[in-house]
């Protein structure tokens, strides 16, 4: 029963690493560039959460899950401001010039928040509600069940924009050669642009979820890029099954190793595991779905 | 002949300082298809791509149907009227064939399908490979997706750039006869090409090219044969 809990616990902090460690590669295949500053968005969406909550109604039932539509609207336009500085003057200079504005994006946020939010860690609320749920003797945190429910129709929803609409085919020619997208009649900026408010969106609902159990503060963000490059690594450069799959991988260590063995250990082994993979398999585990990215 | 759909006027275009394109003219009227000829680095490819905007031109005036087009971004000029077919393929490899060929539409659903099936129509070894990826093709099957999925965007005017390039003669053979097919159906069709005899094979008109500019242009019929040798041989 012990495990089951486990995995459950597991599989939510996974699920909330997974729409940190998507958001990313989705920006990263749009535009061949990495945005340092996704942990700081998430930072940032947990702390919007944290902000909100006291303006919502409290005689409606389930107050927090009433969070996440404003939270990935407003996270969203949030992508879109970062794209218009940190991204599109620079998109013809080297790849390092939007490194470097990422960080500089992420700086900005994580001082911002700190002026107006003060270091103390801060909680927002549960999407469904604080307590438990006996499941025929598996007690199981409810926020955890709303994290994963919420992350799986985040990713299917992706999975189906992507998959089957015609928006989604061209987010993907984008990604896949934008040259040959634009000849091909498509608007190749509009669709950065709504890549970066999609990967926004995204670290933004993994701020809101995540900072219920887990708490948030204004530097968390480091932590979380880091495990979303790690993700991303670990699953394939690029690949978008690799990215979720890499973030519920860290998440098994996390807690199934780290309660078997102890946290410092499990992080150990994780970066053991980093490193036999990069030498073992350096293109990741999904690595030929990255080199065709699907 | 009728008027010309596409009409180039003095274009100059390149890469940084080097001069690719220059002072260049033709045209091409519907129905008909114009082969551009010329060696390695004649400048076809670079011609292709500023006639889209892929390539800044710094001089000159590219015209659609009349239309000024050359302030246009590429992807506003396709959704004019011009369709690419670029060297090397390039189709999108992790998308399927399905998936390539629709993304090039602007029509709905409704309007997809029917295209699809004209372009199934034309290249029938695409339809039995419509949920495959891209990559998993033959080169021969990706130069026909590569003309389909520019079909797909209904252009008037087509610039293929060497659509025999790395094919067997017999898969060459096929694509060229699609290109016969679609200046038959209307559009105006410029193909760049090094297979000189092939491409002659295929259209009407030739014009060739030498460092740049058009040292002929005239039906194919009338092509002195030194005039091709030292396009490609120089002379």
């Amino acid at each position: 029963m012990i495990t089951l809990q486990l995995l459950v616990n597991g599989l939510a902090l996974g699920a909330a690493y997974a729409l940190v460690a998507l958001g990313f590669v989705l920006v990263l295949n749009a535009t061949a560039a990495v945005n340092f500053a996704q942990g700081d968005l998430v930072m940032a969406g947990g702390l919007l959460g944290v902000a909100l909550a006291p303006h919502l109604p409290g005689y409606l039932p389930l107050p927090g899950l009433l969070l996440l539509p404003v939270v990935l609207v407003l996270m969203a336009g949030l992508g879109l401001l970062l794209a218009v500085a940190a991204y599109l003057p620079l998109r013809r200079r080297p790849p390092v010039a939007v490194f470097i504005s990422t960080i500089a994006a992420g700086i900005i946020l994580q001082n911002g928040a700190s002026v107006l939010f003060g270091p103390e860690p801060r909680a927002a609320p549960p999407l469904l509600g604080g307590g438990t749920l006996d499941l025929g003797g598996l007690v199981v945190a409810e926020q955890s069940l709303a994290i994963i429910a919420v992350a799986a129709l985040l990713i299917a929803g992706q999975q189906w924009l992507f998959g089957r609409t015609q928006l989604g085919r061209r987010l993907r020619a984008t990604a896949q050669d934008p040259e040959m997208a634009r000849a091909c009649g498509v608007p190749v900026t509009a669709m950065i642009l709504i890549t970066f408010a999609l990967g926004t969106a995204f670290a933004g609902a993994a701020g809101l979820l995540l900072a219920n159990r887990y708490f948030v503060t204004p530097t968390a963000g480091g932590d979380l890029i880091l495990k979303a490059y790690i993700a991303v690594t670990i699953g394939g450069w690029g690949s978008v099954p690799g990215a979720v799959a890499g973030a519920l991988l860290i998440a098994l260590f996390e807690v199934g190793v780290s309660s078997v063995l102890s946290y410092p250990v499990a992080l150990g082994l994780l970066y053991a595991t980093l490193l036999v993979i990069l030498v073992a398999r350096p293109q990741g585990l999904f690595g030929e779905a990255a080199r065709r990215r699907a | 002949m009728s008027e010309p759909l596409l009409q180039v006027e003095g274009l100059t275009a390149g890469y940084g300082g080097a001069m690719a394109v220059d002072r260049l003219s033709l045209s091409v009227a519907a129905g008909e298809a114009v082969a551009l000829l010329g060696a390695n680095g004649a400048g076809k490819s670079t011609l292709l791509k500023a006639i889209l905007g892929l390539v800044p031109a710094t001089a000159g005036r590219v015209r659609l149907a009349g239309e000024a087009i050359d302030a246009l971004a590429p992807e506003r000029r396709v959704r004019r009227g011009l369709g690419y077919v670029p060297e090397g393929r390039r189709v999108f490899p992790g998308m399927s064939v399905r998936d390539n060929l629709e993304v090039a539409s602007w029509l709905d659903r409704a309007g997809r399908a029917r295209d699809l099936e004209r372009v199934f129509a034309l290249f029938p070894a695409l339809e039995g490979k419509a949920e495959e990826r891209a990559w998993r093709l033959s080169g021969g099957q990706q130069q026909m997706l590569a003309v389909g999925r520019a079909l797909m965007g209904r252009p008037r005017v087509l610039l293929l750039d060497e659509p025999s390039l790395g094919l067997s003669p017999k898969l060459a053979g096929e694509v060229f006869a699609a290109v016969r097919a679609i200046a038959a159906a209307g559009t105006a069709v410029l193909v760049a090409e090094q297979s000189a005899a092939r491409a002659l094979s295929a259209t009407g008109r030739v014009v060739l090219l030498r460092l740049g500019r058009a040292v002929h242009d005239g039906p194919v019929e009338t092509l002195p044969a030194e005039a091709l040798r030292d396009a490609f041989l120089g002379g």
